[in-house]
C-alpha cells in the first residue's frame, strides 16, 4: 500500500531562513541522512518519489472566480501550516510506515540533534471508484 | 518548471463531499478526468493522488531511541491534504491557470466548486538521492 509522509511546518519559513541558515556541517549532515534513508528505501523497493517544495512566501492559492477568471492571493497568516515536502513510499503495513515516518523525523538538526518534527503519514488512495471513471 | 497543485480542506468538508449525489460526483470526476487527459496529451501532467481522509492520517515523531510515536487526533478545523496534481509547466500563470480549472470543477448541481488550489514550486535542491 501506498503511503505519502507529510512534512508541515508554519508559515515562518521563508527562502534564505531556517534550514539553509544552518552551520555547513549541521546541513551537510542533515543531507546525508536524508540521502542514505533514500538509499535504503530504493534498496528496500519501498521508495515511490521524494520531493521539497519552494517556501510559502512563494506560494500562491488560486480560485476560480464565477465568470471563469482567476483570483489568485499570495498572504498567508503566520499560523498557517504548509507542506514543506513529502515522501511517497510502498509499505506493506501502516506500522512500517510510521516507522520510516519515525526515521524522518530523527533526522539532525544544528548540532546533530534529533529535529523530532512531526511528519503526517496517510494512505493513498488507488483512484476513484471504476464506475466513475 | 514543476509545480504542486495542493487541495486542502477540512474533516466537515469531506463529509460534505461523501454526502453528495451519485450523479454529482460523477459529473465532478469526470471534469477532472477529462483535465488529465488534456494535461497528459499536452505533456504537462506529471502526477496525481488522492490521499484518504484525515481519519487514517496519523502524525509521527520519532523518539530519542528511534522508536515512532505515532497521535491520531485532529481538531474539526485542521485543514488536511485531500489530493494533489504535479504538472511541468512553462510559466507560473500556466500553473495558476490549471489550478483555476480544477478550482472549477462543478459540484453539486454543478455549481463550481471555487476550491482554494494552492500553487507552489518544487525547490531545486533538496534531500533527494
Amino acid at each position: 500500500m501506498k503511503y505519502i509522509l507529510n512534512i508541515l511546518m508554519m508559515n515562518t519559513m521563508k527562502a534564505g531562513a531556517g534550514v539553509p541558515g544552518w552551520p555547513k556541517k549541521d546541513l551537510q549532515a542533515h543531507i546525508a541522512f536524508m540521502h542514505n534513508l533514500n538509499k535504503e528505501l530504493r534498496e528496500s523497493g519501498e521508495f515511490v518519489s521524494a520531493e521539497g517544495l519552494s517556501f510559502p512566501d512563494q506560494a500562491k492559492l488560486v480560485r476560480a472566480g464565477k465568470d471563469g477568471t482567476l483570483i489568485t492571493d499570495g498572504i498567508f497568516p503566520e499560523s498557517k501550516e504548509f507542506l514543506a515536502g513529502y515522501w511517497i513510499i510502498d509499505a506493506a503495513t501502516p506500522e512500517r510506515a510510521y516507522a520510516v515516518a519515525g526515521r524522518i523525523s530523527a533526522a539532525p538538526g544544528p548540532g546533530g540533534t534529533p529535529l523530532n518534527m512531526p511528519v503526517e503519514v496517510r494512505p493513498i488512495l488507488s483512484g476513484p471508484p471504476p464506475e466513475m471513471l | 518548471m514543476k509545480y504542486i497543485l495542493l487541495m486542502s480542506g477540512t474533516k466537515g468538508g469531506v463529509d460534505t463531499y461523501r454526502a453528495w449525489s451519485p450523479k454529482d460526483i460523477e459529473t465532478h470526476m469526470a471534469v477532472l478526468m477529462s483535465l488529465n487527459k488534456e494535461l497528459t496529451e499536452s505533456g504537462e501532467f506529471v502526477a496525481t493522488q488522492g490521499l484518504a481522509g484525515p481519519a487514517e492520517a496519523k502524525v509521527v515523531r520519532g523518539q530519542k531511541n528511534g522508536m515512532p510515536v505515532t497521535d491520531g487526533i485532529f481538531p474539526e478545523s485542521k485543514e488536511f491534504l485531500l489530493g494533489y496534481w504535479i504538472v511541468d509547466v512553462a510559466t507560473p500563470e500556466r500553473a495558476y491557470a490549471i489550478a483555476g480549472r480544477i478550482s472549477a470543477a462543478p459540484g453539486p448541481g454543478g455549481v463550481p466548486t471555487n476550491m482554494p488550489i494552492e500553487v507552489r514550486q518544487f525547490a531545486s535542491h533538496g534531500p533527494k538521492s
